[in-house]
């Protein structure tokens, strides 16, 4: 099959010197890696706004960009949801409610956490889960990755293997987290360099927001409007939306999910801490700009997604078809290098949680205690080397059985949903006692494992697959929050003293250090409102 | 939000760790970006803009990136001056 797109010498260029970039940032910060912790919290030392676009940026990576566009071709402006309801309050509360306890106990990981708070066996459960879903994620961005620019370049699947695995091996090797986090802020410029052409000829050449109007179906127009019942292009109702989505699947991943609060335990103080998710909720406001309006596009200039066309069309290459569309050589180009920007640092963030919580929480906790902290640093070093090994052979593996791509990613929904009602009982309950903690975690893991087989085997059903997915992180979230307290009313209660700085109404409150504008209450706030105000313009 | 390093900080010695200007190696890759679209965008046959609605988009999109990139380049080496200083 001939490939989508050709690309010319100026193009190479540009792919060849971010690739360039990225080595020589790696290997600038090679030198600076002293401790544990320079290796693998960036020493706590950078600022608000590059943790900031980091913790954006970990999220964005190719396969949701390529994701997100093709649910906006589907979808419509009910897109937004992923972003305003989805996002944004989760973001928020973990800036100004949760990042006082993670960052302020010191702590280095989210299993960590969960140790002091609950007990060994709630952090092993989670440590473990986690490292294992996250190193075989990574080696299945890898292999979407070489599937991508195999279709779209005509490169062989494994020569892009192994040099995307060679590049982030050979960074992060040498600069831990800073280096997963530089690259994740030179990403977040390129996308948005990358994709912003397209999104501005794509308004011209429809007629701007006018032409979706006239030539859209009303359905497809609006955000809100029609989620009073399930009759819609999700198939989602508004209560599944706001708190499926929004509350345990949205506070779930943003608050719970080591790959993006771990960039927020590398800043250099806990304003800056707290400031990072905040910083990050403005952009991820805006992201819709880059995914909805391409998607919007597409279903009017593509001859794929014309409405005869659309039974058969594959929607997650809408995104490709509009840069051939629009882009010639050269921006094209930069575009590619964005997406390629966004598949290796997504994997090189993948990489490096996975080699935090190993080194941590698993070797550091089950393996070898107490060793000095050069023995952690070069453990940590090498499991590097020994994560995206364990990738490239997972790419190798989904190469073969690509329907284990699918069965993965629903293992690890099963794992994320109930994590949320977890730690919002840890931190503002003090009674949740440390087996409440590690039953609700597992009773709640396996709610999600039986509503996914009762809806398979068709004894629960809805009006479409998101809106399953949606009501089993709500019920996951509920069986966990019930057992965690159950539980907890009949096991032994922890010493209030330990859980000092642990908990909300046992840690004394952070004197006001900031000025009011530099205050994450005021910027959560403001984010909140513009949230709100964006909905109502959208509804 | 500032992005100096906390001197007052009693690790400070420690974290010096991190001095690596992020905005050096971001402005010199948007500002090579730009010069190399700019001088293909001023090479380059308008037929090769049909696609792009008629727009010499390596032109546009390469003058945009220069200002960027140079942005970049100038905050980082006002900060640094004014640091020696």
């Amino acid at each position: 099959m001939a490939p989508v797109i050709t690309l010319n010498f100026v193009d190479y260029a540009i792919i060849g010197g971010y690739i360039l970039v990225m080595v020589l940032v790696g290997y600038a910060l090679k030198k600076y890696m002293k401790t544990g912790e320079d290796f693998f919290l960036s020493g706590r030392s950078l600022p608000g706004w590059i943790t900031g676009l980091a913790f954006l940026s970990a999220n964005l990576g190719a396969l949701e960009v390529i994701g997100m566009v093709a649910n906006s071709a589907k979808y419509g402006i009910a897109t937004v949801h992923f972003y305003w309801v989805g996002a944004i309050p989760a973001m928020v509360f973990l800036g100004i409610f949760m990042m006082p306890f993670y960052y302020g106990s010191r702590v280095r990981t989210v299993p960590e956490y969960l140790k002091l708070r609950y007990n060994e066996a709630t952090r092993g459960l989670n440590a473990i889960s986690f490292a294992i879903m996250t190193v075989l994620m990574s080696g299945i961005s890898l292999y979407a990755m070489a599937l991508l620019f195999k279709i779209m370049l005509g490169w062989p699947l494994t020569q892009s293997i192994l040099f995307a695995a060679i590049v982030v091996l050979l960074y992060v090797f040498w600069g831990g987290l800073s280096s997963s986090i530089y690259n994740e802020v030179i990403q977040f410029f390129l996308i948005w360099l990358g994709l912003l052409p397209i999104v501005f000829l794509g308004l011209k050449e429809v007629g701007g927001f006018a032409g979706f109007a006239a030539r859209l179906q009303e359905t497809l127009l609006h955000s809100i409007k029609y989620l009073g019942t399930s009759n819609n292009p999700l198939g989602v109702d508004w209560f599944g939306v706001v708190m499926g989505l929004g509350f345990v699947l949205s506070f779930g991943y943003w608050t719970t999910d080591f790959l993006v609060v771990q960039r927020a335990l590398a800043s250099k103080n806990i304003n800056a801490a707290r400031m990072t998710p905040i910083i990050a909720s403005f952009p991820k406001m805006l992201v819709p700009i880059i995914v909805v309006i391409p998607g919007l596009v597409a279903l009017l200039v593509l001859p794929e997604f014309a409405p005869a066309a659309l039974p058969t069309a594959d929607y997650n290459s809408a995104l490709i078809l509009l840069m051939k569309h629009y882009l010639p050589n050269g921006i094209l180009g930069l575009a590619i290098t964005a997406l390629l920007a966004s598949f290796m640092s997504g994997m090189a963030g993948n990489v490096t949680a996975f080699n935090t919580i190993w080194t941590y929480d698993i070797y550091g906790t089950y393996i070898r205690k107490g060793r000095p902290d050069a023995h952690y640093l070069k453990v940590g070093k090498y499991t590097t080397v020994i994560g995206v090994a364990i990738s490239i052979g997972t790419a190798y593996i989904v190469q073969s059985f690509p329907n284990l791509m699918d069965y993965m990613q629903l293992i690890f929904s099963f794992f994320n949903a109930p994590l949320f009602a977890t730690f919002l009982l840890g931190m503002f309950w003090k009674g949740a006692t440390g087996w409440g903690g590690f039953w609700g975690l597992l009773v709640g893991i396996l709610t999600a494992a039986g509503h996914y087989i009762l809806y398979k085997t068709g004894a629960v059903t809805y009006h479409s697959d998101m809106a399953a997915n949606f009501y089993q992180a709500i019920w996951a979230w509920v069986a966990d929050f019930v057992v965690t307290i159950g539980v907890s009313l009949f096991t032994a209660k922890r010493d209030p003293k330990e859980l000092v700085g642990l908990v909300f109404g046992l840690t004394p409150k952070p004197k006001a250090e900031a000025r009011w504008y530099a205050r994450p209450a005021v910027w959560g706030t403001l984010a909140i409102i513009v949230a709100v105000v964006l909905n109502v313009i959208f509804w | 939000m500032s992005d100096n390093i906390e001197h007052k900080d009693p690790a400070a010695g420690m974290r010096q760790g991190h001095v690596l200007d992020l905005k050096l190696p971001i402005g010199w890759l948007l500002g090579f970006y730009g010069v190399l679209l700019t001088v293909y965008g001023l090479v380059t046959k308008p037929e090769m803009y049909a696609i792009s609605l008629g727009i010499n988009l390596n032109l546009v999109w390469g003058i945009l990136m220069i200002a960027i990139g140079s942005a970049f380049l100038l905050t980082a080496y006002v900060k640094r001056n004014r640091k020696k200083a």
